[in-house]
């Protein structure tokens, strides 16, 4: 298999390089797209015959996925999975059966229980609850499902959005959004095919390892555009040198280049002038994509926009700005959600109220925009934390925490999905009467992933990688499609 | 072997082992039954015309011809042949006797008799400004120093080049360039990985290590032994304890909540995967879970390799326990220093002044540093090891014993028993793999290609050599006629005609071999990140040429650090010298490594890499052209342009001498003239964008500003960019 996929790189490779020397003019998109995003989708399919593993290909609902990545995990019992009984049970002792033979973070000795802390109602055709906390999300509960019993292994920050993310709790695995992108290519030849914007008061725990390639090749990676100083690194001109003078500085190195491919006959000279141009090009489109300025105010309005700030809502709009250019994989972290109880930043009714009200407008708008520019019939929009909280209070070392607060939780969170693809206004899943573990139609986070590259056409089991004498795949040797939840 | 393999065994059959093929099928029939090919019922199934019963099971049936080869392999007695890879090379392998090629090495007689069977022969030799860069980049992995570049470019003499190849093997940059191979083995890094990727700041003591190990020509038996057991030793010295460090290389988690046991394992089992992977080119991560699906290594035997490692004293503590203490040489040199003045005083009583109190207590404030180390448990509490059942730690099979893996050799009558004796196992002459696995990186690191391309897998997954006598040759002559020397293995590599070929390529040959296996031109590849960044500081005359030290943090854009609260952020080397180090000395965060050098495609180190996939990415163009660092080099350059002469030709082919070590051709120069003509235009409106382009270098001119332009073109040409 591994010299199979060897070959077909190589093979690829090899096609992309005729295919632009036959053209022998510089600049041409296509063949220099091949470098940035593996192979082009059209040379795959010249090679349908061979193509990525010799299975047909699935047919895809969705061309590409926003997910909404809330890191440090929100409490789903506090925004979604409404448990009246937890009123009762308030302040009264965990029973020791919920503690036999369980890990917590930080949980030790008896916790107490803690009630839901918010008001909750039904909304919507479909009944969905909904806590106080997010008023603006009501509106939209019938455009999405919500899966109530998701559980990981990972109860720990890193390893858990890790495995949300790369499959693997441990470093060093390709990220969702270089699977994708190396299974299917980008359909944008003057952006990155995966983008990464994050706000929140700092990066993600599992760090830049969440959008990294891996052991594919580097050019999966996932390009994070910064919210300050340039978006992308280095795509500005150093002080002093201009658009015009970048141009002709282009031309000389491109005409020396291809004078030197005349006398030496390396294909790989043609590939980097076309970086070059590429390059170029993108010094144009990634500032034009990125300045979200232009936008009209009534869409300001609608997602609470403010720009030149870091905010979710600048890149809630953002990622629907790069939706539309055709960006098959973006990712928004946004972090501050890690409400533990042990200060005002991690209390529920502090630093969690707040974070919902960061997050609310802007995720409706994002969902309404899509719906009304047509694009959730190929967008997949995901949201969620890399796990959930606990029904008690958090007891650090034994003492119950100064503030209202939850530890971490894998057994059961919430999750919600919409777009191309997936059955909306549902709930799938359900917990016990304390929303501890799930009791049915429980998801693990290998199979959301199994079912999110379905919907992009791609079967995990054969979405494969050869490293280490194994072939690796986003699902590890798990995973299982969903097909409830699906259209 | 997909589905007669280590994992699926239909029908009760696998053709990993002779034993298992010979065995009973779950039908109670034989597969294989030697001597009678009647017997066997592989020969009735691939001769089966029912499609349903027919092997193989997919596409066409084997012809004829096929089925005769495997019947009489049957009737002969069905010898099993072992992988190449695992049998040992031989010896006394000759190479070729060529009677024509009078005055090549014996090196390329191996190369040019498989040219020949394909009627091909080697290129011409490279051109003298070619070679000089080439191997000046390979050995030091920086251009060379003017002195020697001239020294070469006038020197007709037939032995210019091996004046030259001893010079830069002489070099302390050529330390520098070979650990910064060694590191992505080792998965070196200066954090300790995880979430909070705390930092290991003394950790670059193992890096100067490795320098140090390189430019003492330190024989690869004694540097495989120090690093994986130097503290199992006989009284082992200071240096010998600290490459032991090369195994605490493995990330440890801090996490709340984790079990640190967990993490331990973790730990363990990263060394076995690295130790098979570095001296062995063999694949262990499958065999964690399961038997070997592709190569003969039993599930077990994995176990017998983790108990070889399972019995030290770290546990995975935020501390890095154990670790050793030692003096680094600035503080030796400066302790030593103290120590003689206050001897000095003593001799002439002069002990009560502040002078000597002052000494005292400066000899005093120099501590050591602690840097983390291998060290094994006492004897009685040893930790025993079990199999974990489909690789779950936490659900222990049998017992095992430590040992390795038959199918690579067995050394002498009893397997090893501790980390020395595996240590000695992999650099016994009899070890099939150490000498290939390791030849073949070096020959990867010069010719952007190893003779096995799939340098961290020997095995039957892993490509075959097309030279594969060469492969052997070298092995044996590296451990025997070198004794394990790499600089003398590396000179005899590019002392041979097939190194030093021209890369030119041919329509025709490119057609025929276009990733060049079968070695009919020199080597054209990209540089390495490090090199990329050396070569900029160094031609424009602003590296540091500084060797050995801490790890320095040069600048980089503000926030790209800003990942993890809980460690201080980058924090700029505030001496100017310790912005312009080469690559190998920045600080090396696993979490969020150097910009620039992950464009480049260095790894993350947070696992062992053999191989960095070379990509061409517009990204890179964006470090080279725009990243302050290389802005700065275009400034310096041009500066070094402009003080040499006041005729622009002079200055463009001034620029070309520094980088490419030739003239420019009449094309190239006429390119960067009609560059310097357009920047003066565009410049001549916008004196604001020339005092912007010259600032801090001392000349604000039009001409400046477009000096500066073509000195960033020149650094951003393929030729400057790749090593041709």
């Amino acid at each position: 298999m591994k010299i199979i996929r060897e070959l077909f790189h190589r093979e690829c490779e090899h096609l992309t390089r005729r295919h632009f020397l036959k053209q022998g003019s510089l600049g041409l998109g296509a063949a220099a797209l091949s470098y940035l995003t593996g192979c082009h989708t059209s040379l795959l399919e010249d090679h349908s015959d061979k193509s990525f593993l010799g299975t047909p290909k699935l047919v895809p609902k969705a061309k590409r996925i926003i997910f909404l990545h809330m890191a440090g995990a929100p409490s789903q019992l506090d925004l979604f999975d409404y448990k009246p009984l937890l009123h009762q049970l308030d302040g009264k002792p965990c029973p020791e059966s919920l503690l036999k033979g369980k890990r917590f973070a930080f949980i030790t000795g008896i916790p107490e229980m803690l009630g839901p802390q918010f008001r909750f109602s039904q909304y919507g055709a479909s009944g969905s609850w909904v806590s106080e906390l997010l008023p603006h999300f009501t509106e939209v509960v019938d455009d999405v499902l919500f899966m109530k019993a998701m559980h990981t292994e990972e109860f720990n920050h890193a390893p858990a959005q890790l495995f949300m993310h790369t499959g693997s709790p441990r470093l060093g695995r390709p990220s969702f959004g270089s699977w994708v992108n190396y299974g299917l290519g980008s359909e944008n030849e003057n952006l990155p095919g995966f983008v990464v914007l994050v706000s929140g008061n700092s990066q993600p725990s599992g760090g830049k390892s969440l959008w990294g390639s891996g052991f594919l090749p580097s050019v999966y990676q996932g390009v994070e555009f910064r919210s300050k100083g340039d978006p992308v690194l280095y795509v500005s001109n150093p002080e002093g040198i201009r658009r015009n003078v970048r141009r002709v500085v282009t031309d000389a190195i491109n005409k020396i280049n291809e004078s030197a491919y005349q006398e030496v006959g390396d294909p790989e000279i043609l590939t980097r002038m076309a970086q070059y141009e590429m390059a170029f090009k993108m010094q144009m489109s990634v500032p034009e994509a990125t300045d979200i300025g232009d936008e009209p105010e009534y869409i300001h309005k609608m997602y609470g926009t403010d720009p030149g700030k870091l905010s979710f809502a600048n890149n809630c709009l953002l990622a629907r700005r790069l939706a539309e250019r055709n960006v098959r994989f973006i990712q928004l972290y946004h972090r501050g959600w890690d409400s533990h109880g042990s200060n005002d930043f991690e209390n529920l009714h502090g630093g969690f109220v707040q974070r919902c009200a960061e997050i609310d407008q802007p995720m409706t708008a994002l969902v309404k925009d899509l719906k009304q520019r047509g694009m959730l019939e190929d967008t997949l929009v995901v949201w969620g934390g890399e796990f959930g909280r606990t029904p008690m209070q958090e007891n650090r070392q034994g003492n119950t925490n100064p503030f209202k607060g939850r530890d971490h939780h894998g057994n059961a969170f919430t999750m919600w999905m919409t777009g191309a693809g997936v059955k909306t206004g549902i709930t799938y899943g359900e917990t016990d009467e304390i929303g501890y573990d799930g009791i049915n139609s429980r998801i693990h986070i290998h199979d959301l992933q199994a079912t999110l590259l379905n919907r992009l056409g791609l079967d995990h089991e054969k979405l494969t990688y050869p490293f280490q004498g194994r072939d690796f795949r986003l699902t590890d040797v798990h995973g299982r499609v969903v097909n409830d939840i699906i259209t | 072997m997909t589905c007669h393999g280590g994992i699926r065994q239909k029908g009760g059959l696998s053709f990993l082992f002779r034993e298992s093929a010979l065995d009973s099928l779950t039908s109670g029939d034989f597969a294989i039954v030697p001597g009678s090919a009647n017997k066997s019922t592989v020969i009735e199934r691939i001769n089966e015309r029912d499609p349903e019963l027919r092997m193989p099971p997919e596409g066409s049936p084997l012809d004829p011809n096929e089925i005769s080869i495997l019947t009489n392999w049957i009737k002969q007695g069905a010898q099993w042949q072992d992988h190449w890879a695992y049998v040992a090379p031989n010896p006394s392998l000759e190479p070729p006797e060529l009677s024509e090629k009078k005055g090549k090495r014996d090196l390329d007689k191996f190369v040019l008799n498989r040219l020949r069977a394909e009627g091909l022969t080697l290129s011409e030799e490279a051109s003298k400004p070619t070679l000089l860069r080439r191997v000046s980049l390979d050995l030091i992995g920086l251009p060379p120093p003017e002195s020697l570049a001239n020294k070469f470019l006038d020197d007709a003499s037939e032995d210019a080049f091996e004046n030259l190849v001893d010079s830069l093997l002489a070099s302390l940059h050529f330390g520098e360039r070979w650990a910064s191979f060694w590191l992505d083995l080792a998965r070196y890094a200066d954090s300790q990985g995880y979430q909070k990727d705390n930092l290991r700041p003394t950790m670059w003591m193992y890096r100067d290590w490795v320098i140090d190990a390189f430019n003492q020509d330190m024989p690869f038996d004694s540097f495989t032994i120090y690093q994986l057991a130097g503290d199992l030793l006989t009284r082992p010295n200071e240096d010998q304890l600290l490459a032991t460090a090369f195994h605490r290389n493995t990330m440890s988690n801090d996490e709340g909540g984790t079990d640190d046991e967990e993490f331990r394992v973790a730990a363990v089992l990263d060394r076995v995967n690295t130790t098979y992977e570095v001296w062995q080119g063999t694949t262990m991560g499958c065999v964690q879970c399961h038997s070997h699906p592709y190569d003969p290594i039993r599930h077990e035997e994995y176990y017998r390799a983790y108990a070889l490692f399972n019995n030290t004293q770290d546990r995975d503590h935020t501390s890095d326990e154990p670790k050793m203490e030692l003096l680094s040489s600035p503080q030796r040199t400066l302790k030593t220093d103290y120590w003689k003045q206050i001897e000095l005083l003593r001799e002439t009583g002069d002990t009560i002044g502040k002078t000597y109190e002052e000494m005292v207590n400066a000899f005093m404030a120099i501590n050591p540093l602690k840097v983390p180390v291998m060290r094994e448990l006492p004897l009685d509490s040893s930790r025993t090891s079990h199999v974990f059942v489909r690789g779950n730690w936490l659900v222990h099979g049998e017992e095992v014993q430590p040992g390795v893996p038959e199918a690579l050799g067995q050394p002498q009558s009893r397997h090893p028993t501790d980390r020395l004796e595996l240590a000695q196992w992999l650099v016994h002459s009899k070890n099939p793999l150490t000498g290939r696995v390791m030849v073949n990186r070096f020959w990867e690191q010069l010719f952007g290609r190893g003779l096995v391309e799939t340098l961290e897998d020997f095995g039957s997954q892993g490509s075959v050599p097309i030279h594969q006598e060469l492969l052997d040759w070298l092995a044996i002559q590296f451990s025997d006629e070198h004794r394990w020397s790499v600089k003398s293995l590396l000179k005899q590599i590019v002392m041979s005609a097939t190194y030093r070929q021209t890369s030119k390529i041919s329509p025709q040959l490119y057609q025929m071999d276009p990733y060049n296996t079968l070695l009919a031109r020199g080597p054209r590849v990209r540089l390495s990140a490090e090199q990329i960044r050396d070569q900029a500081l160094s031609v424009s005359g602003l590296l540091n040429g500084r060797v050995y030290g801490p790890s320095v943090m040069p600048p980089q854009p503000e926030g790209v650090w800003n990942v993890i609260r809980h460690v201080k952020g980058w924090q700029t080397s505030f001496e100017p010298e310790n912005q312009n180090r080469r690559a190998i000395y920045t600080f090396w965060r696993r979490v969020s490594p150097y910009p620039s050098m992950i464009s480049f495609d260095a790894t993350s180190r947070e696992l062992c890499v053999s191989r960095r996939i070379r990509t061409n990415t517009p990204l890179q163009a964006f470090v080279t052209l725009n990243d302050p660092v290389f802005f700065g080099a275009a400034q310096s350059l041009a500066t070094r342009m402009l003080e040499n002469s006041d005729d622009v030709l002079n200055q463009i082919s001034f620029g070309f001498q520094q980088t490419l070590f030739r003239e420019p051709t009449h094309l190239e120069l006429e390119t960067m003239q009609s560059l310097f003509r357009h920047s003066l235009d565009l410049y001549g409106d916008t004196p604001i964008e020339v005092s912007k382009i010259t600032d801090g270098i001392g000349e604000e001119s039009p001409s400046m500003a477009a000096l500066i332009n073509i000195a960033s073109a020149i650094l951003n040409l393929d030729e400057t960019i790749t090593k041709g």
